[in-house]
């Protein structure tokens, strides 16, 4: 194609924006002397949307009296934000899947460079700095995480009690109460992809930062090592041994996901669910006061697979990010909204009723454990120790937050390792050749380095 | 007496060539009018079809990455990525399985059934209106039912008869997503061969009875001939939905596990929606696009033939 033939399709494109922005109906306009802020957010359940309407839109709204904040809820929202990006239009906050999506919309200049906004509030000041560093495009601020978010083991302390072992310390001693599940007739652990494969990127996830340990993953996302590692080989290895030993869901894992297994693991079928913190939010239906279990949910590290590696660690992720559209009429506000759920009060109110969803990544998460009910007790605790691992520098990475997209997406197959149609080094392979192309591209968002 | 010369009436015939140019207004006042009725629809097909077809050929051709408007050109490696990517050849795999699947199953059972409510006159609206309800539900409410009752390891029909479930084989899950689409499918192909075997002449059939056949005999003999272009485009219809099946497989598996139940249009919708590539998304709907056009080419040369015999 010539260069005329690229310019067709650029006229093209804007063509096609022009209509979509005809059909879009605008993004803000003004009410009653206040203007309007739009944030397109996930189809939440009505128990969790009426707490964002108490805690977010009426508590800014009341914050200030320049603007109304209004949310919209739908699950297609990544896609409609990439749409409307697009199109020069869309929501004045961009709500998105991470840094590493807000980093493609920030090289396209999609994104308002919110570093005059990030001075402005000090938010380089509050924030922790892993998390802070994840939003940035060559020292440009363009996002920040909503929550900041860490795999571990839930655990259900009746059944582990049941089968007479403890909260396991080492990898040893998780394999063996999972064993030992097994032949009570139980799932060894609860947890599965159904309805979204991305949940694959979790478990390959949390093997990168045991196995192989944060720093080699590290090195490999600045390119200093390649993704055919010895050591990044053992984890996938290792994954998929884990997995085919029923290690993760037995039989089910395609077949089970957060909120099914979240039930299972209260109903005592199985000791553990390996997942993100986030995974809270699907617990609350099963572990919740009136059914007087809310105690049996625990939550601990994954142990450590490879001896020597810093202990414990988390693999640290963000379960969203929050960013200003570079073409919204409101930047200032919508960076006043950003700055709102950027508090203390903010975290303190909303983990009253939803837990595993805003553990606002603060450097001094001041929230006291003792003063929630429910799972909002473990959840605020859970962030806790996250926030002191994350500032010991033992974590490593999720993918869904710090890879690059496509690269992202290939992990993502990581089940055809597991279930033997492809092969580790084809996979890995696979990994690299995707890996190089993004990163010629500049869309390695810059991640934090652990210590080890 | 006087003569009178009476004049007789002079027809004022106009000439070849006054005619000639009257008749042309004319024909061009009609193609006027006939251009402006038609012009709606041919501009909205233009907006709507032909503008985003020859953008996303152009796109196939770039690295655009869905968001903005800059594209380079990489002339034909988008194309070479996917041919060289053994999972398009899965995909494309299953969606000729898809169609040999939909070709045969719900056909056949949709006629079995059609053939069967052709005598039952007073209860076969009944039954159509079962038969259809599937087909007019939601396919996101027709995959969350068979999720939760069906393919639900924990209180679902294969959990209680300790059957794995086929959305967990590798193997199994493309002939379960398919089990789910063709069960919503083949009721409307139950209407609309029946509404074909209706049409059937009635004395045809009465022949056939008198000279002794019998319902096997009157179904191969008379109904399948007289049905035989809605079999026609049904299969043709049911070929260019095959290779563009996204919606069941993407509701009950998203193409796994190990993107054994991956399909064409999966495919796509991963390049496109997670990886931002969608240059190598408009790859691979070209593809697609491609095994419609054959289909449609075949059909039309089909329609064409059967007119002129």
């Amino acid at each position: 194609m010539s260069r005329s033939g690229i310019r067709v399709l650029g006229a093209g494109l804007a063509a096609m924006a022009v209509v979509l922005s005809a059909c879009s109906g605008g993004s803000s306009s003004a009410s009653g002397g206040r203007q309007t802020l739009q944030l397109w957010f996930w189809g939440a359940s009505p128990q969790q949307q009426k707490t964002m309407k108490e805690v977010l839109v009426d508590g800014f709204d009341k914050s200030q009296s320049k603007y109304d904040l209004k949310v919209t809820f739908n699950n297609a929202v990544d896609k409609n934000v990439q749409v409307a990006l697009s199109a020069n239009e869309g929501p004045d906050i961009v709500y998105g899947s991470g840094p590493a999506f807000s980093a493609a919309y920030a090289v396209q200049n999609k994104l308002a460079d919110m570093t005059p906004y990030a001075k402005k509030y000090g938010w380089k000041d509050r924030i922790l700095a892993p998390m802070y560093e994840s939003g940035t495009v060559h020292g440009k601020l363009y996002s920040l995480p909503n929550s900041i978010n860490n795999l571990g083991v839930f655990y259900n302390k009746k059944v582990l009690a049941e089968l007479g072992v403890g909260v396991p310390a080492t990898y040893a001693e998780l394999t063996a109460a999972m064993d030992k599940a097994a032949k009570a007739g139980m799932y060894p652990s609860v947890t599965g992809n159904k309805g979204w494969k991305p949940v694959n990127q979790n478990y390959i996830s949390m093997f990168l930062t045991h196995v192989a340990g944060g720093k080699t993953v590290y090195d490999a996302l600045q390119g200093t090592t390649k993704w055919t590692d010895p050591k990044i080989v053992k984890a996938v290895d290792d994954s998929a041994a884990f997995y085919k030993k029923g290690y993760l869901g037995g039989k089910d894992y395609a077949n089970l996901n957060f909120q099914e297994s979240m039930q299972l693991l209260a109903q005592g079928k199985s000791p553990f669910f390996f997942g993100p913190t986030l995974a809270f939010q699907f617990a609350s239906d099963s572990f919740n006061d009136a059914a007087g279990n809310t105690s049996d949910l625990g939550f601990a590290p994954f142990p450590n697979i490879t001896p020597g590696l810093p202990s414990p660690s988390g693999t640290l992720g963000t379960t969203a990010s929050l960013s200003v559209n570079a073409h919204s009429a409101h930047k200032d506000g919508a960076a006043e909204v950003i700055d709102y759920m950027m508090s203390d009060t903010f975290a303190q109110r909303m983990n009253k009723t939803w837990p595993g969803y805003w553990g606002v990544p603060l450097k001094n998460f001041d929230l006291d454990p003792a003063s929630y009910t429910g799972l909002s007790k473990a959840y605020v605790q859970s962030v806790k120790d996250t926030v002191a691992t994350v500032g010991k520098g033992n974590y490593g990475f999720f993918a869904g937050t710090f890879f690059p997209p496509a690269t992202a997406t290939a992990f993502t197959d990581i089940d055809g390792v597991w279930l033997g149609t492809e092969s580790t080094t084809d996979f890995l392979d696979k990994i690299q050749t995707t890996f190089a192309a993004e990163k010629a591209k500049d869309l390695v968002p810059p991640v934090p380095e652990p210590a080890g | 007496m006087t003569a009178t010369a009476t004049l007789a009436p002079v027809r004022t015939d106009p000439t070849p060539a006054a005619d000639h140019r009257a008749r042309r207004a004319h024909q061009r006042r009609r193609s006027l009018v006939n251009h402006l009725l038609v012009a709606p629809a041919l501009l909205l097909s233009v907006l709507v079809v032909v503008v985003p077809g020859v953008l996303t050929a152009m796109a196939a051709f770039t690295d655009w990455t869905g968001v903005g408007f800059h594209a380079d050109y990489v002339g034909l490696r988008n194309f070479r990525d996917i041919l060289a990517d053994p999972v398009f050849a899965t995909a494309l795999g299953n969606n000729v399985t898809w169609l040999a699947l939909f070709l045969t199953a719900p056909a056949a059972v949709g006629l079995l059934t059609a053939a069967l409510l052709l005598h039952r006159r007073r209860t076969r609206t009944f039954y159509q209106v079962l038969f259809l309800m599937p087909y007019v539900l939601a396919p996101v409410v027709n995959a969350m039912v068979w999720l939760s009752i069906i393919y639900n390891p924990n209180g679902g029909v294969t959990g209680a008869l300790h059957i794995s479930s086929p959305l967990a084989d590798v193997h199994g899950a493309l002939y379960a997503a398919a089990a789910v689409d063709m069960w919503h499918y083949w009721g409307f192909l139950t209407v609309v061969y029946l509404g074909a075997m209706r049409q059937t002449p009635l004395e045809q059939v009465e022949a056939a009875v008198v000279d002794g056949a019998g319902t096997w005999q009157v179904f191969r003999h008379v109904h399948l001939p007289s049905i035989r272009p809605t079999l026609l485009l049904m299969g043709v219809m049911t070929v260019i939905f095959s290779f563009l099946a996204f919606d069941y497989v993407y509701l009950l598996t998203q193409g796994g596990p190990a993107h054994g139940s991956e399909v064409m249009g999966t495919y796509a919708y991963a390049f496109a929606f997670s990886a931002f590539q969608f240059g190598k998304a408009a790859a691979v709907g070209i593809i697609m696009s491609f095994f419609g056009l054959i289909a449609s080419c075949v059909y039309t040369w089909m329609s064409r033939r059967q007119l002129a015999s």
